[in-house]
């Protein structure tokens, strides 16, 4: 954060919320039949803690944007989500985060299956160096989702129509993906995200690589997506959490300050830090 | 709720936009104040040439209405703004478009003046004026009050404004019981009395336009919307925030 350009009082507001080991987020952390349910997660990298009691619903055909300024923890939040963090050897993660009741940190959940479950789609676009058909159909494949070579075929064509790329690709699926724009190659990211059937949809800031009408087909994708699946997505762009979620969360350092619907807190924020900004008074 | 209210954003330029429409707003309200007390002082010195004067400084009022607008359309264009600074410019929109309105409501009291004094009919004895005056001066301390809550945003102001828009309808009754009295004594004022009830008219509509702008104001500080709600609901509310 630029300390820099905060005032006074947004320190003040901030230490109300850093210091108070009681501190409780502001507005509806709860939503009828949720996804994921995450209650009192802590995030710590070695002795630093990253995360601090952050509870929160990820509801059903909801898009949910997680925005902060940099270093607040929104995408160290994300990726709890499907236990991405356990591949950094001194994070740990306490509390309890739950996929339709199923605790994700159980000793019996099988992480890769997990991921299936829980897809993720990145800043910036990472295809397989694989043609684009093999790009849609690896997970398919690894998961065993599909009984033969013709329902393979339909799930990778179904996948990349609702990813909204079949049409420019469909005459070149044994090229690589690789060789696609930027904003292709997130879409096929996205298609091979949705090719193995996830529950919920994990985005960090999957536009901020693209260009302006590629983010916008990206941002009319998510909606679609929504009828199907559940999303979290982190943000650099207000306007963009403002456009595509349903529900905003703001994390300042580590806390999970205010959540609540999109529209509520774009025009009418409860808590100061929220309001300053995302009104742009401190970034 | 805790708030940052008064701290700068980050683009300083976007701090002197806001400040560049809340003074040209501000100017507004100053002008319009000014216009109403003017016009009545034409009717009370009987001054024709003041009142043109009057009538055609409404076209700074009308300027100012269409700058504001303009601002307000480059701000929302540039900055995208969100939650209080979004609240703030659509309330400006409408508060300036009361403004505006306010002014044609003197306009209208400055044209009385023309009517009464540069024709030939028999002009109102001061007694019957006498109500103009008073009204004028109670709505227009209403506006001042109101562009006052505008500077500060104490909402207390507001809510005083709400109550004189309470008092202002059984004043404006009891001036037409007060004028009907007039026309029983003697008829020969039944020309002018629907005159003099249509400046009572326009005192009125300033005095509303002065009590809209307060619940604009509350929607800039906490963003419900009070124009349809009556003043128990809106101090309700105020309190609870």
């Amino acid at each position: 954060m630029n300390e820099q350009v905060k005032s006074d009082s947004s320190n003040l507001l901030e230490r109300e919320v850093v210091d108070n080991p009681d501190f409780v987020t502001v507005g509806d952390i709860a939503v009828e039949n949720p996804a994921m349910t995450c209650r009192d997660v802590n995030v710590y990298y070695a002795d630093k803690q990253a995360i601090f009691d952050v509870s929160v619903d990820i509801g059903r055909n909801e898009v949910i944007a997680m925005i902060g300024p940099s270093g607040c923890g929104k995408s160290t939040f994300l990726r709890c989500l499907n236990r991405m963090n356990d591949t950094i050897e001194i994070c740990r993660v306490t509390g309890d985060i739950a996929l339709e009741g199923e605790d994700i940190y159980a000793r019996s959940m099988d992480v890769v299956l997990l991921r299936a479950r829980v897809g993720m789609v990145f800043q910036k676009p990472n295809p397989f160096p694989k043609s684009v058909y093999d790009n849609v159909a690896y997970g398919v494949r690894l998961h065993g989702l599909a009984r033969n070579k013709s329902e393979l075929d339909d799930i990778v064509e179904q996948s990349l129509k609702k990813a909204g790329l079949w049409n420019e690709v469909n005459d070149r699926l044994d090229k690589p993906g690789t060789g696609l724009s930027g904003g292709q190659q997130q879409r096929l990211c996205i298609a091979r995200a949705i090719a193995i059937s996830p529950e919920l949809i994990l985005m960090d800031e999957p536009c901020s690589a693209l260009d302006p009408i590629a983010t916008a087909r990206i941002e009319d994708l998510i909606d679609e997506l929504r009828q199907q699946y559940s999303i979290a997505i982190v943000t650099h762009s207000m306007q963009q959490a403002a456009r595509v979620s349903q529900r905003t969360a703001y994390f300042h350092l580590g806390k999970l300050v205010e959540v609540g619907p999109t529209n509520d807190i774009f025009t009418k924020p409860i808590h100061g830090l929220t309001e300053g900004y995302i009104t742009g008074r401190f970034g | 709720m805790t708030t940052i209210q008064g701290e700068g954003h980050i683009f300083t330029r976007f701090d002197d936009e806001m400040k560049q429409l809340h003074s040209t707003v501000v100017g507004m309200g100053v002008l319009a104040v000014k216009q109403l007390r003017d016009a009545v002082d034409t009717l009370r010195t009987e001054d024709t040439e003041k009142a043109h004067d009057v009538i055609s400084n409404d076209t700074k009022l009308n300027q100012l209405d269409i700058d504001a607008d303009e601002q307000i359309t480059t701000i929302i264009a540039k900055r995208a703004p969100v939650a209080k600074d979004l609240r703030e410019l659509i309330a400006v929109g409408k508060i300036v478009s009361e403004l505006e309105r306010a002014g044609d409501e003197a306009r209208k009291i400055a044209g009385l003046t023309i009517r009464f004094y540069e024709g030939t009919s028999r002009p109102p004895n001061e007694e019957i004026l006498r109500d103009i005056y008073t009204l004028a001066d109670y709505v227009s301390g209403m506006l001042e009050k109101s562009m006052s809550v505008f500077d500060d945003l104490d909402l207390n102001g507001a809510v005083e404004v709400l109550n004189m828009g309470l008092k202002l309808d059984d004043q404006l009754q009891s001036i037409l019981r007060h004028l009907s009295t007039f026309i029983m004594e003697d008829s020969r004022n039944v020309g002018n009395f629907v005159d003099i009830v249509l400046g009572i008219r326009a005192l009125e509509r300033f005095g509303g336009h002065a009590k809209n702008i307060a619940g604009h104001l509350v929607f800039i500080k906490f963003g419900f919307d009070v124009r349809h709600e009556g003043i128990d609901v809106i101090v309700k509310s105020i309190r609870e925030s």
